[in-house]
């Protein structure tokens, strides 16, 4: 097996963690360099099963997150799979789907155009722009979720924490 | 100009390429430039560069393609194919002339006859895909996510530049983001986190080699998991039990 194929299981916990993160501290994180984003979840969220045979899990519309089949999910040990998420750095807000085994971002919505760019060169040149920095900022939270959970001891510490929130 | 939503698949540069800005870079674009299969008389599929500024590929202006921090290039994919339908409308008009079913080689005579009517007078369909290139950071953006065509873009990023791409996911990013010696050394190690059903209790499984230790109490062959091609079972949901008997053992 491909350490692509391997290491799925990362991006589906890496997902469920941001649920984790943004309920027990709020949705802010502090990247560096200056730069703080606010993320939360949107209206889509889809569960990974357990295994092969079970009924795959998706909510939709509303606060998917805050429902009682999404606390029964977690409960029952259910990592997500796929999210809609938001994500805000200062006046820009993106929308995407984030799916969890391959870290791929889908479904992109960029923020809205600069009113005052000059012509459709200046706004094609914005939009690459925002397209290579909502990859590089779901990296750098990535990589603040990797820094707990690529430490030995996580079971003892941020880990434990997570299980008696998922139990809750 | 340029897209404002779509998805996305990212890859990372692995190897040498020529200076974005250069000319060995527009004319390695060149080399791989779309090929028109309009007048082409059987069933084919062209893939090759085009810019945003000329989708035909005959030139290849860096001003059609430079977005400052990123490179704006585009993938253009024609295929060409008989409709079904009209094989199925000769068939039926040629079995009622004939009174009867078509033999197979008849069947497939009929289809050759109608390809090399057909295909000539049929335009390609035309498929055009952004790619966005970062060339500080090596990062690459493919704006389509089906299988074929993230491989059919591989083929032509080889041909092209003569270097790979890889694929963004869990355990590459991983690799390049910046992450401490230790934390490196155990990503190849780490296992799912099994959430039982009593979550309050769950715990990350053991890291594999850990695990593979406790099934059989054989030495560790520290090289095992690596490269043997089925290690499957290493990457199985370990129950919390097994995980915490076997973190313990280390």
């Amino acid at each position: 097996m491909s350490d692509a194929a391997s290491h799925g299981f990362l991006g589906e916990e890496f997902l469920t963690w941001l649920w984790f993160r943004t309920e027990t501290e709020g949705g802010e994180f502090d990247l560096g360099e200056g730069r703080v984003v606010g993320l939360s979840f949107d209206d889509y969220i889809e569960f990974a099963p357990l295994d092969d045979d079970e009924t795959e899990h998706t909510l939709k519309k509303g606060i998917p997150t805050r429902s009682s089949e999404a606390r029964a999910a977690l409960k029952s040990g259910h990592r997500l799979r796929r999210a809609r998420l938001v994500l805000g750095m200062g006046d820009l807000i993106w929308l995407f789907t984030l799916d969890g085994a391959t870290l791929g971002l889908r479904s992109v919505k960029l923020p809205d155009d600069d009113e005052e760019a000059e012509g459709p060169e200046e706004v094609s040149r914005e939009r690459a722009v925002n397209f290579l920095l909502i990859h590089e900022l779901m990296g750098k939270v990535y990589r603040e979720f990797l820094r707990l959970r690529l430490r030995r001891d996580y079971r003892a510490n941020a880990g434990a924490e997570q299980a008696r929130w998922m139990a809750g | 100009m340029f897209r404002r939503s779509g998805s996305f698949v990212a890859f990372f540069v692995d190897g040498r390429m020529p200076d974005p800005r250069s000319a060995a870079f527009t004319e390695a674009l060149a080399g791989q430039r779309f090929r028109s299969i309009e007048s082409a008389a059987s069933e084919e599929v062209s893939i090759g560069w085009v810019t945003s500024g000329d989708p035909t590929g005959d030139s290849f202006e860096l001003e059609d393609i430079d977005l400052d921090r990123g490179l704006w290039l585009q993938v253009r994919t024609d295929k060409k194919k008989l409709p079904a339908v009209w094989v199925r409308i000769r068939r039926a008009q040629a079995e009622r002339s004939a009174g009867r079913k078509l033999s197979a080689r008849e069947r497939k005579e009929l289809k050759e006859a109608l390809m090399d009517e057909l295909l000539p007078r049929i335009l390609p369909s035309v498929g055009l895909t952004d790619v966005l290139l970062e060339p500080k950071s090596g990062l690459l953006l493919l704006f389509g996510t089906s299988t074929s065509l993230k491989d059919e873009f591989q083929k032509l990023w080889f041909r092209t530049f003569a270097c790979n791409l890889v694929e963004c996911e869990p355990h590459s990013l991983a690799q390049r983001s910046g992450l401490d010696r230790d934390a490196l050394a155990y990503l190849d190690e780490v296992a799912p986190v099994r959430w039982s059903d009593d979550p309050a209790q769950a715990a990350p499984a053991a890291p594999r080699k850990l695990v593979v230790a406790e099934q059989a109490p054989a030495p560790i062959d520290h090289d095992d998991d690596s490269d043997d091609g089925d290690n499957s079972d290493d990457h199985d949901d370990n129950e919390f039990g097994a995980g915490a008997e076997a973190e313990a053992m280390a």
